[in-house]
């Protein structure tokens, strides 16, 4: 039988939603292939998580604690991930498209001699290929690809799929692993955690996102404060992180993350193609700016014509109220 | 010190590109510089490359399925419109399918970064290849002057010296006036804005919607209510799979009668017959730039000075008499010129006035300042004030009737067009304008 | 030390009308930015590499034109993938004794971010991706800013190391009249090759499905934001 091992993501402890967007798929992948999904997680304790991935349909989790995985450094990650496929032999190997597996899809594809698709939108198997759907050119284009490798690594961006669970009775699989963080050739001398957005932006639901037209402190107050009526996490152009009004991990766009909400407030953004390209998937987009002309407005399902400024103050006591009612 | 260029180009539009090419086929060394992030960046025409010299300077152009224009015109329309109809006459012809074409379609971001790449390599083929230059995203600031003559360039703290300088910058000409050949302020009586929106289509719609084959294209020009009442035209021409939809307006009626171009714009693509050619087109790019309205009264007091050159519409050569906009083949014919004179004055190891007079000679010769002598006339009778009011509103108005087949007793169209005058103009003004325009045409 | 600087042209995504101009990719102008701005503070040179067809010089001058001293230029006018260009890079870099190879952290065009990890691990370097900051330390370590999901890594790095670099790292400088100059007379190395096989295939790209003509809410902010309330929650049923 052929198998799809899921790369768990984890923030904080917690394995991220993302990780259950990808299990949704590689369950629907695994029904028409005749395939079994699996997991992985990399974490000191990595074991407490196996239930959750259980619960969404991994039949067995491959679990590797070591302290190493406490922070992402990445030799230890691509040394524990070659393992484990070496332990499960799957077919394909999906991964939620996070940094972390950003940063060592590559060289683990080099090392398994595995095809990478990476970034993808959607995926699926057909026949001897592994098939999927990329934005490229800035999200202005919608590349098929495949890749006919016996085993192929593919990353998924948040908001491609809807998470659901599936439980299953799975078995937890203990990889041997140790890394002695001393003998690794490179070191990770500081975290500086930005620890600002309360929601993750690729969990959240809605997203209000500010741009240079939040141009003080006075501004800033203003969208979170819009942020937090709405339940949203906090996103940012690159303009304004530039104004260090907001931290780098907000920025939203082809640096930047990927985002594809329910809901999304572009606020004093232009709609740069580059900012678009991380957003432009969300389902309801709401763009607050006071030129008309903005190309956001192109994008945007409800469009608001106005100074935020003067906009938002209504608009967070209106959306309290909703909340109440 | 470093030895300094034959020659310093300031501008990497049409005029400037065309005297490059000229240049390094005659093997001198230079340096161009565009201040545009490349060449055609920011630039804006409406988009009709006429004449010939394209061969010219690029022999072969047409059969290379990558050059840098869109289509070539076999198909030309001129269209009078009041408030509801449109007056069109209608001119296609296979002759014009012909090499060398007559005229061309061209967006200047790609026209002109493709004309400075043949550039780039005809410095590679020229005796210099590693001495002539094209440079982009650099503005030049200043002209040097020793002695009121031209010695070089300064574009921040960077300074250049040459042999001459060749203005090549366009009508917002601030170098030309730095130098002394024309005064700080323009006349508003000599400029227009033009304003233009590129827009998508489908090629095949494209096609089937003007009749296109191949590599065919049409070009219309519009008079009267296109721009509300406001002196200027309007023009409409097929790319490869866009429209370049636009106004060229009179600066100084559109201060006096008000609006915004943009404004004046969507009202001509609102327009019933401009919005059932352009329905289903998606607009991906909105420009305006300054024009010259093509009055000889409008040229520098010189186009030349020591060791220095005008080409281009920075010396304000621009032909536009209703039946087309010449600017672009202006510039290229009067920047190939003005580099044969800095060859001549190369080899004569001479950059003075005496021999940059040559240019002027040159050019008085060709066909660029006949014709804006002879044409003169048309050009003050395209923007007089009937030309955009009367005349396309009796045209209109006598269509309706014309064209009309009601079941009743027909006037006979004579008669038809005298009522139609009547309701519009005077006789004696049509008739006085009339004789104008044989005049003048 | 000495850098090289992996670039690649790629077309101009940000141009509203299809005009086929190709551009260097904006990721590398600031991976060469890093190496200039290191080697101007601490010595040393910087290389570039580019893997291409001819017309790609253009976007070499570029660069050199920027400051870096010397280039190689991989002529080929094969499509390749990621992996197939981190193959090809890898066999250049066989005989190079580079301290620090900068590559961009993705192509602008294909946005796949995988060449620089690829490249890292056929020539068993270690590495960082996403840098947004770079310094030297001592004689043989880099000190690398990474962007990674929830905050900032600082990581040290020993020489030799790969590292790639984001266009959040600086801004890179627009070449000098004299750089530009300088440019055309600095050694370019032109090497005809053949790239190996990738390991993907591009099938086609089209145009996503659009989306739906949004409306305009106009009035005054009191007016705008309760319509806007009204439309998320009735019409939307987003809230
Ligand atoms: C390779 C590359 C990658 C990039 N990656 C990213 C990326 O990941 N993310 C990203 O965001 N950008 C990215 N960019 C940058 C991008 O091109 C834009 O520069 C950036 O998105 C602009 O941010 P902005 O819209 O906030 O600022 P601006 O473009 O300056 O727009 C500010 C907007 O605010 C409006 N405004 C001003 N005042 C008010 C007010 N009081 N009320 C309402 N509206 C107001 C203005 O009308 C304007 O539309 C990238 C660029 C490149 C070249
Ligand atoms: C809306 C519109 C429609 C038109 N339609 C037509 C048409 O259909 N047919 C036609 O033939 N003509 C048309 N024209 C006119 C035509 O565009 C111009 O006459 C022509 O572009 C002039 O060419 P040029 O090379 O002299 O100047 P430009 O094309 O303006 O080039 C000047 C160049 O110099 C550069 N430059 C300027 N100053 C500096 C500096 N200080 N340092 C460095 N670089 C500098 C500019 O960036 C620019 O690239 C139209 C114009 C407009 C505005
Ligand atoms: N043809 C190429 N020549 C040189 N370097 C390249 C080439 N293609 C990609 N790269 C490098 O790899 C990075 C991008 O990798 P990727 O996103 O996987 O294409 C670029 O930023 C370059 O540094």
């Amino acid at each position: 039988m052929n198998t799809i091992l899921v790369a768990a993501a984890v923030q904080d402890g917690r394995l991220k939603r993302s990780t259950f967007e990808v299990m949704a798929r590689a369950r629907e992948v695994a029904a028409e292939t005749g395939s079994e999904v699996v997991a992985a997680v990399l974490h000191p304790t990595a074991r407490d998580l196996a239930p959750d991935l259980m619960r969404h349909g991994a039949v067995r989790v491959y679990v590797v604690e070591d302290p190493v995985f406490d922070r992402h450094v990445n030799v230890p990650v691509i040394d524990a991930l070659e393992r484990v496929v070496k332990a499960a032999l799957p077919r394909l190997v999906v991964a939620p498209s996070t940094e972390a597996f950003k940063d060592v899809m590559g060289a683990l594809a080099v090392r398994l001699g595995a095809g990478a698709l990476p970034d993808v939108s959607e995926f699926g198997v057909d026949g001897d290929s592994v098939v999927a759907v990329r934005p490229v050119m800035a999200a202005k284009m919608l590349a098929r690809v495949s890749s006919r490798e016996p085993l192929v690594l593919v990353s998924v961006r948040s908001g491609s799929y809807e998470a659901s669970a599936s439980p299953v009775e799975g078995e937890i699989v203990p990889v041997d692993f140790s890394c002695d963080a001393g003998t690794l050739r490179q070191t990770l001398r500081e975290v500086l955690s930005s620890g600002d957005g309360e929601v993750d932006l690729s969990e959240a639901r809605v997203v209000v996102a500010a741009g240079r037209g939040i141009r003080d402190e006075a501004g800033r107050d203003l969208v979170l404060e819009l942020a937090d009526a709405t339940g949203a996490a906090i996103g940012a152009s690159r303009a304004v992180v530039e104004t260090g009004l907001f931290p780098a991990t907000a920025q939203i766009g082809q640096t930047g993350k990927v985002v594809a909400p329910d809901l999304y407030f572009a606020v004093g953004i232009s709609g740069a193609i580059q900012h678009v390209a991380g957003m432009v998937n969300s389902r309801v987009i709401v763009a607050i700016n006071k030129d008309p002309d903005a190309p956001i407005f192109d994008y945007a399902t409800y469009g608001i014509v106005g100074d935020a400024f003067k906009v938002l103050p209504p608009l967070i006591e209106a959306l309290r109220d909703a909340g109440k009612t | 010190m470093e030895e300094p260029f034959d020659c310093i180009i300031v501008g990497g539009g049409i005029a400037g590109l065309s005297a490059a090419m000229t240049l390094a086929r005659g093997g001198a060394r230079f340096l161009l510089i565009e201040r545009g992030e490349f060449c055609g960046a920011k630039n804006v025409s409406g988009g009709v490359l006429w004449g010939t010299d394209l061969q010219r300077l690029v022999p072969g152009y047409a059969d290379d399925p990558d050059a840098g224009f869109e289509r070539f015109v076999n198909h030309r329309r001129l269209t009078f419109l009041d408030d509801d109809s449109a007056f069109s006459v209608d001119f296609k012809s296979t002759r014009f399918d012909e090499k060398p074409y007559g005229g061309v379609t061209v967006l200047r971001a790609v026209f002109d970064a493709w004309l400075a790449g043949k550039v780039q390599q005809a410095i590679d083929e020229s005796p210099y290849p590693d001495e002539s230059f094209l440079a982009t995203d650099v503005l030049v600031e200043e002209v040097l002057m020793e002695d009121g003559r031209a010695v070089g360039i300064r574009a921040g703290d960077e300074e250049f010296r040459a042999n001459c300088v060749l203005l090549a910058e366009g009508v917002n000409n601030l170098l030309t006036r730095q130098v002394g050949l024309e005064n700080p302020f323009v006349d508003a009586d000599h400029v227009a804005v033009g304003v233009k929106e590129v827009l998508r289509m489908d090629v095949d719609r494209l096609a089937d919607r003007f009749q296109l084959c191949g590599r065919s294209g049409l070009t219309n020009e519009f008079v009267g209510a296109a721009t509300k009442g406001v002196e200027g035209g309007g023009f409409l021409y097929t790319n490869r799979d866009s429209l370049s939809v636009g106004l060229v307006i009179g600066m100084k009626d559109l201060r006096e009668k008000g609006g915004t171009p943009y404004d004046l714009l969507n009202h001509f693509k609102a327009h019933p017959a401009i919005r059932d050619m352009i329905q289903g087109a998606e607009t991906v790019e909105y420009s305006a730039h300054v024009v010259s309205t093509g009055d000889i009264r409008g040229l520098p007091k010189e186009l030349y000075g020591d060791g220095v050159l005008i080409a281009g519409e920075a010396a304000h050569l621009l032909m536009n008499a209703g039946k087309a906009i010449q600017g672009m083949d202006y510039a290229m014919r009067s920047g190939m010129l003005a580099a044969e004179t800095v060859l001549e004055a190369r080899k004569a190891g001479d950059f003075s006035s005496a021999m940059m007079s040559n240019y002027r000679k040159a050019l008085d010769a060709s066909y660029i300042m006949h014709d804006m002598r002879s044409f003169q006339d048309a050009v003050h009778l395209l923007h007089s004030e009937p030309m955009f009011s009367n005349v396309p509103n009796v045209l209109c108005d006598f269509g309706r009737q014309f064209f009309a087949v009601r079941s009743e007793p027909t006037p006979k169209a004579l008669s038809m067009m005298h009522a139609a005058v009547k309701r519009h103009a005077s006789y004696w003004d049509l008739v006085k304008l009339g004789i104008k325009a044989a005049r003048a045409l | 030390m000495k850098f090289c600087v992996c670039i690649k042209q790629v077309p101009d995504v940000a141009a509203h009308v299809q005009t086929g101009r190709m551009v260097l990719n904006a990721y590398d102008a600031s991976a060469v930015e890093a190496a200039l701005q290191l080697t101007e503070a601490h010595g040393g040179t910087v290389h570039l590499v580019l893997a291409g067809p001819d017309a790609a010089k253009e976007t070499i001058r570029k660069a050199l034109a920027m400051g870096a001293d010397e280039a190689t230029h991989l002529v080929t006018a094969s499509d390749m993938d990621s992996y197939a260009v981190s193959s090809l890079l890898a066999e250049h870099f066989e005989d190079g004794d580079y301290d620090v190879i900068l590559t961009g952290k993705q192509s602008q065009d294909t946005d796949a971010g995988l060449a620089g990890s690829m490249l890292a691990e056929h020539l068993g370097r270690v590495y960082a991706t996403n840098a947004v900051g770079l310094a030297v330390e001592g004689e043989n370590t880099l000190l690398v800013t990474r962007q990674g999901d929830a905050g900032q890594e600082i990581i040290a790095l020993p020489t030799p190391c790969l590292v790639t670099c984001s266009n959040d790292m600086n801004d890179p400088r627009i070449p000098s009249l004299k750089g530009i100059m300088a440019s055309k007379k600095k050694p370019l190395n032109v090497q005809a090759v053949t790239p190996g096989p990738g390991r993907s295939e591009l099938h086609d790209t089209q145009a996503p499905p659009e989306r739906k003509p949004g409306i305009r809410i106009d009035g005054e902010p009191a007016e705008q934001a309760s319509h806007l309330v009204h439309l998320l929650q009735d019409e939307a049923g987003v809230l």
